[in-house]
Parts: C-alpha cells; structure tokens; sequence
C-alpha cells in the first residue's frame, strides 16, 4: 500500500478530481487515497475495507476462497473503487488500473464521501478507519488474554449476529433502550390514540390541585411503572421499552461480557454496522456517485488531463447496464433515476401544481423552474430521504419501462416461469413484463432486505433470560440453524436464551435445547403490551 | 495508519489453513481407523477431500435437512454446503505415513539398463499385421494410374497388386527399467467375492498408492498374476476377477514371478515387492514348495514380499507354514485380512519396520 502522492500522474489526477470537485459546490470530507496491489485489494475487501483486522478464521476463509477463484478464472482480480466513508475518507485504487481508470474511481469516490456525508443516516463519522484500526488493536491484546480457543469461540459466536445488526431500522437501540444516560431520547413514532386530555385551567391553589379531575388508579399505575423501570434501569443498567431490532448492537453494549469480550463485539459491531446505512441508501448512493463520476470525468476530458473517452464510455456502459428489478443494479437505476429528477426540478415538475395539473398537454409542455437550482433540490433529497421514499416518489411505471427494470431475457423467462399473459412487450431476445407491479415489489425489498425479521423483546423472560421474537411473514425459519444459533447467543448472554417463532418457544440453556409448542402472539400485540410496561410474553 | 504497510490476511488464511489441516488430519484419522482406504482415489492422483463448509449458523429462511446443523459455540458451523479441497497426493501420503509411521522403502538401483520391447509403429511391403486402409489406399491410386478405375467414363474396375500391400511391422523400442516392479498374486480359485474381494482391492489400491509414493508413479510398474491350478498374468482390472476353476495350486505362481523377474528385469537394479493374497487354504507340499521358493528364489532378490490370508478358513495353512521357516522376517511379512478394520493393521505388518 502506498500512498497516491508516490505516483506524479495519480497524484496529478486527483488534484484535478477534487479541483472540479470544489468547483461544483461538493460538500466533502478529507479524502486519503491509496493505491494497492491486486493481493492486498482482495485482502482489504475481505477486511471489509479496513487496512487492518483481527485474526480470524473466516476473513481466512473468505480470501482463500477469492485466491482460489481468481486463480482459476471464476472471478476477476479487477476491483474499481473501493472506499470507507467518514471523515477522513479512505478511498483505494487498483495499481493496474489505467491513469483514465484511476480518474474516473476518484470522481466516483467524490459521489460517495459526499453522499455519506450528505445522508439523512449520518453516515460519516469522525475517524471511523482509525478507530477500527484502534478496535483490532484491543481486539488483538483480548485474543492473549482469552486464549486461542475462548477468543475464536466467542468470535465464532458473534459472527451468527452479524445480520443482526441494525442501527437504522425504526426498532433501533435509540428508540427501543432506555438507560440512564439516554432516557430523554426520542421514542418512536407511535401515537397515542387515547383522547386527548382537556387542558387544565393554571390553578395556584391546595384546593385546587385537589379538585382535579385525575383518577387514582391511573395515576398508581403510572407512579408504579415510572417505579418499576427506574427499579430496572438501576439493577440492570437499562430497560427494553419496545421490540429491538438492532441484537448485536444491544449485546454490544449490555450483554454480561468481560473486557476482552467486548473488544471483539465492538469490533464485529462496528465493522459490520454500516452495512445498513449501505443497504438502505445504495440506489441513491451509487447514484449519486456515478452522476458526480460523469461530471467530473467530462471535465476531465474536456481539458485533456485524461485521455480515452471511449474507453470510458465502453466502462460506464458496462456499469450502468439494465438488469431486471429483482437483480438491483443500483448504480444504473440510481443514475438515471438521478439524471430523470435533474430533468423533473429543472422543469418545476416536482410540485403540488404539477401534481394537481388536469391537462395532459400543459403537463407535457410544464416548463415553471422553481427559484432553487436543481442542483439545491437534489441535495435536499440526498439530506431528508433514503432508498425506500426515493423510489416511493419518484419510480412510475413508465420508468420501470424505460430502464428495462421489467426486461428479462427469454431464458430467464422461461426459468422464472412468467406467465405469458403478463408479458407486454416481446423481440427476438428478450420480454417485457408488465411495469405497473414492480415499483411494490422493489419497495417490498426494504421492509425485510431479504432476511427474517427478529427482535428482542424480553431481557428477563423467565428470571433473567433473553427471548428474541421472530415476526412471521409467511416463511419459516431454517430449523436445523435455530438450535446452533441460540447456542452462540447463550456464549454471549452466558444466561438461558429464547427464541419465538410462530406457535413454537424454542430455549437453550445448560447446552440443553427444547422446543415448546405455545400460542403465537401477534407482532402488535407484543409492541403494545411493551408500551403498557407488560411482559410482552408469558407462557 | 502507515502508508508503508502491507494489507494482507496471510495471519487469518494461516488460521484458516490451520483449521483445515486439523479437518483434514482428523479425515485421514477417520480413513485410517475406519480402513475406509477407496477413499485414496487413482493411483497418484489428487485426492478430492470434502468437508462441511464453515458457516456461522444464524436466522434464515429455508428448510432443515441441507446437511448437519451448525455447531455453534465450539467452532465454526456447519452450513449444509461443502467445500472441497484438492489434496496433493504426496501431501495425503505424507499424512498416512506419519499417522501409520511407516518408513520410506529404500530405493535401490538407477534403471540404468534398458528394456526392449516392440511396438507397431511402422510399415512394411512384407509381414504378418495387413493394414486394411493403407493396402486399399495403394490399391486404389494403383487402379485409377493404370486407368482401371474410372468413375467419369462409368469405369469402376480395382485390382489389388502384390505389390500394393502394407504390413504393420513391430520396431524395436528401448525403455528405461523400471526402479520397483510389484508383484501382485491371486488365488482366484477361493471364493474371492463379495467382502473378500473388497477388502483385498482396498489392500491392493493402498499398495500401490504406497509404493508410487516411495518410488514415484513412473517408476514403478504393477503386475497382476492369478492363479487356480495354474498361473497366469493379468490385467489388472482382471485380478478381481473370480474364476471358477477347481483345483488350487499357488506355488506356479511364486515360480512364475520369480521367472519374469530374473528374466525381465535386472535384479541387480530393481527392487521387487511381491504380494501374495489367498484364503490360506493350500495342499500342505504346495505350501512347503512356496516356502522353498521363497527361501531359494525370492528372499534373494526381492525388497518385500507379503502373504496375506484373506478371512482364512479353518483349514488355511499357508502363513502358518511359512512362519515356521519365516518368523518375524524381515522381508517376508505374513498377515491375516479378516474385515475393514484390520486393513490398517496389515498395512502396518507389511511396511513398518521390523
């Protein structure tokens, strides 16, 4: 690994990349860039883009495994743009690029320290690499005073929570945790459906204080919950107050670990967290990237400091290339959907006259530019919205079409088993299905990202046990990973463990496992038993 | 963070190496104590060895029954997939010897001295071998220059000349000798099927396996001999194969090695394994006339030699007899195959060192 500045023409390059950068208006943080050999390129990626990680077997697995594939042509060595956002941004470039490549990967890294730091998420943190690296660092001491077998153990452990880890999601550790130091922190979104209480005339008076209309039994019962989580928050250090989606996160910070076990779960946490900022912002984000790539690239080659436009091109062709909405190729439905909204806020098209607008011709002929600049527009768009409401407002139909998002190729057709009623449009190679159920379909993807949803609802079920809650949407969970799983949550929680799914209680405690048939309880019902300060689940 | 520094994951890979080694050793572990020896593929070959795949159990969707469940907790678990390792041969091997501690056979002798044999690989006007294509290509050419053959004026005469006639004709080719010949022998007149004939086959192929290993693949050249009343070579898918004939005569067969060894290759040079595999139950002069043979003729001259009675009956006199004679030899190696699990212990009585 070397720094860009050991090479004149990189360095020359990204000089003009941030110059053009700047002189677009772009809201950057410190950028660093390094440039990296093929070998270490593969090994960052399985770092997950940090310079340095702990000794793990699976970071082992997963680059013997790339080694072997390369080797044998199954993949290529060839990574464009790898890049770990906050602030300083470490962005790395493949030594084997061209100086045209190397471009084209630093303007693409501008879209996406800009974005990060943009985000209604916050994503960009202060010196996120350097505490990562600080984090390996403590991780590397717990490894000599674990001993190899408890520090790969418990590592092995953390890693079946990986996916458990959600710091965005609306069951998140903020609005679901209460401790003592975060009580005052915003709940949830919930709203209170009881009437709402007359306002009270100001009183000065004993007499009228004591002629208020307040019952006693509301009152005990509020004197008794407010008593009971202080109870709880003074014994355990916090008080679950609704489902938690963020597992990993929560034993991250109250699970019973000694020094060294948490070391190795603030490293996993950390590492792995932005991964959901990643998820829920990737069509924008990648985007946003690839539109501030062409800009900056066009500028580059207008002035001739990069040579090989239909190179570029041919690349940008490829990247940007229309897969079917079930494959997701972000970086070409979120530049197009990003040059489209250009087009929408430079013709006034995103506004309530717009909207309301009856005539089909004035529609068409709308030309009413607002007195923000698109550019302004865009960015607020990038500061207030994620993936889900980006596509929410702004993919129609008509744009499902016209990106192909809805064009499968006949094989694939003929594999999906598409029913030939729903094809619209046909030639020689491929099909068009119809757009109109798309759009819900690709909106669907970002209530459960593919993955079960599981939530912690019960920090001491049944005298200090910890029950997850999986919330079932029709699909079953693998039955034969639920008792291994729970396992690695007992090494964590080292107290009996619990997992609801469906009608069935399963427990792990003593390394004994036991399935119990129980009622099953609605999602809902849980979230409103939690708000009343209730079990959320007895047997 | 310096600049200077290397990204690499050579301390993680070395983990996960280490991982697999341990999977590994405790596969050949498993292979050895379960004598479950087919598992060593063809002969030199890299040996494919699978495993479950290392995933970390967590909460999917899906259905159970992909393969064992995960660990969880001690190690890495399983995720119903597997992952395969192409293991060196030599690598295997290496393992197996330490496991069984198994010396290295001595080698002996360069191969110096060439070995003739003759192979069709050219053409002649005279011979015995007529080759069809080449003699009908002559005769055709013969007919169309003589103006016989004439398709365009409908003319379609063909004479085969004399003179046209190809003949296959055998060249001399000179190889180099081989540094170790095995001899394989079989009593194919004892009921050789079923249980038996696995557990012979599952010796031969770690024989063999172990002495490519030693000498390497292309030095070493494997015969197959059977016998009934008679002895005869054979291919060596042939070996198992089990004949019908009644009468039971195994010193032939100890004759007939001896001749192609003494005759075929250059003693002085070459190391002979010879390995002989039957029920045991023999003619009592049969049995003392191998014991003379291996006495006068083989012991000699051959590096190891090995009987081995494969689930004897009551009657099988073979090793005893040639124990009295041989006993805890260091050359002559006697052995007695009953089921799967003994096959190790064989293997150890025929290589370990005395």
């Amino acid at each position: 690994m070397r720094a860009v500045q050991t090479d004149p023409e990189i360095y020359e390059l990204e000089q003009r990349v941030v110059h053009h950068a700047k002189a677009f208006e772009r809201t950057l943080p410190e950028m660093r860039f390094f440039i990296l050999d093929s070998l270490e390129f593969m090994s960052l990626l399985e770092k997950y883009v940090y310079p340095v990680s702990p000794l793990n077997i699976w970071e082992g697995k997963r680059m013997v495994t790339r080694k072997h594939r390369v080797e044998t042509g199954q993949e290529a060595s060839i990574y464009y743009e790898v890049v770990q956002t906050g602030n300083p941004s470490y962005a790395y470039l493949n030594s084997t690029n061209s100086p045209m490549m190397q471009a084209s990967v630093m303007a693409h890294v501008v879209g996406h320290c800009e974005f990060s730091e943009l985000n209604v998420l916050k994503d960009s943190n202060p010196d996120r690499t350097e505490w990562v690296i600080y984090l390996s660092r403590k991780v590397d001491r717990a490894r000599q005073q674990m001993g190899e077998i408890n520090y790969s153990q418990f590592w092995n452990a953390c890693e079946s929570f990986v996916p458990l880890i959600a710091p965005h999601s609306q069951f998140n550790l903020a609005r679901t945790v209460e401790t003592e130091t975060a009580r005052q922190q915003e709940t949830d979104t919930y709203v209170s459906e009881d009437k709402p209480v007359p306002r009270l005339t100001p009183s000065f008076g004993t007499l009228d204080s004591l002629m208020r209309n307040v019952s006693p039994e509301t009152t005990w019962q509020k004197e008794m919950q407010a008593k009971q989580r202080q109870e709880t928050i003074s014994r355990t250090g916090f008080k679950l107050k609704a489902p938690c989606q963020d597992i990993m996160g929560f034993l991250c910070r109250h699970a019973p670990a000694s020094q060294s076990e948490r070391a190795v779960l603030d490293y996993i946490y950390s590492v792995h967290s932005t991964h959901d900022f990643v998820i829920r912002t990737q069509i924008m984000n990648e985007g946003w990237a690839m539109y501030w790539e062409k800009k900056i690239m066009t500028e580059l080659f207008k002035e001739q400091s990069v040579k090989g436009i239909i190179d570029y091109a041919r690349v940008f062709s490829g990247v940007c290339y229309p897969r079917p909405y079930y494959m997701r190729n972000p970086y070409h439905l979120g530049f197009y959907l990003w040059t489209h909204i250009e087009e929408l806020y430079r013709d006034g098209k995103v506004s309530l006259d717009f909207h309301e607008e009856t005539s089909q011709d004035v529609k068409d002929h709308w030309k009413r530019p607002s007195t923000k600049t698109p550019m302004q527009q865009m960015e607020h768009l990038v500061k207030t919205v994620t993936d889900y409401e980006f596509l929410r407002r702004f993919l129609t139909p008509e744009l499902v079409h016209e990106f192909h998002l809805n064009r499968f190729s006949k094989r694939q057709a003929q594999q999906l088993r598409i029913p030939p009623d729903s094809i619209v449009q046909e030639d020689r190679y491929n099909v068009w299905i119809d757009p109109e159920p798309i759009k819900n379909e690709m909106l669907n993807f970002f209530t459960h990202f593919h993955r079960p949803r599981i939530y912690l609802i019960d920090t001491d079920f049944q005298d200090g046990g910890l029950l997850l809650y999986h919330r079932d949407d029709g699909r079953r969970l693998r039955k034969d990973w639920i008792k291994p799983t729970l396992k690695n949550l007992n090494l964590i929680w080292k107290a009996p463990v619990y997992l609801i799914s469906r009608n069935w209680l399963y427990s792990f405690s003593a390394n004994l496992f036991k399935e119990t048939v129980v009622t099953a309880v609605r999602f809902e019902s849980i979230l409103e038993r939690m708000r009343n300060s209730e079990k959320p689940f007895r047997i | 963070m310096y600049v200077t520094d290397q990204i690499n994951s050579s301390e993680s890979e070395g983990a996960f190496n280490e991982f697999v080694e341990e999977q590994l050793e405790n596969l050949v572990d498993a292979i050895l104590t379960e004598g479950d020896l087919e598992n060593f593929g063809e002969r030199g070959s890299d040996i494919l060895v699978e495993m479950d795949d290392i995933v970390a159990p967590t909460f999917v969707y899906g259905d159970e029954g992909e393969g064992g469940g995960g660990s969880g907790g001690g190690g890495p678990g399983s995720g119903g997939g597997k992952i395969r390792f192409n293991v060196p041969f030599q690598y295997l091997m290496e393992r197996v010897a330490r496991s069984l501690k198994l010396p290295r056979l001595v080698k002996q002798g360069h191969g110096k001295i060439k070995e003739v044999s003759y192979e069709f690989k050219t053409f002649a006007p005279s011979g015995i071998v007529l080759d069809k294509k080449r003699t009908f290509k002559r005769a055709l050419r013969t007919s169309i220059g003589m103006d016989l053959y004439a398709p365009h004026e409908e003319r379609y005469e063909f004479q085969f000349m004399r003179r046209d006639r190809r003949f296959k004709v055998p060249e001399r080719v000179e190889k180099p000798r081989f540094k170790a010949v095995v001899f394989y022998m079989g009593d194919i007149s004892y009921s050789t099927y079923g249980e038996r004939l696995r557990l012979e086959k599952r010796l031969v192929n770690f024989i063999q396996n172990w002495i490519d290993y030693n000498y390497g693949a292309k030095n070493v050249d494997h015969r197959f001999f059977v016998h009934d009343a008679e002895a005869y070579e054979v291919q060596a898918e042939q070996f198992y194969q089990v004949g019908n004939s009644g009468g039971t005569h195994a010193a032939p067969v100890h004759q007939l090695i001896h001749r192609i060894a003494t005759n075929e290759y250059d003693p002085a040079s070459t190391n002979f394994y010879g390995f002989y595999f039957g029920d045991g139950e023999l003619f009592d002069d049969d049995a003392k006339e191998i014991v003379k043979i291996l006495e006068e003729h083989l012991r000699p001259i051959f590096n190891r030699i090995g009987v081995i009675e494969v689930q004897p009956g009551r009657l099988s006199l073979l090793n005893r007899q040639i124990a009295t004679q041989f006993y805890r030899d260091s050359i002559i190696r006697l052995g007695e195959l009953n089921d799967k699990l003994e096959t190790i212990e064989v293997i150890k009585t025929l290589f370990a060192e005395h």
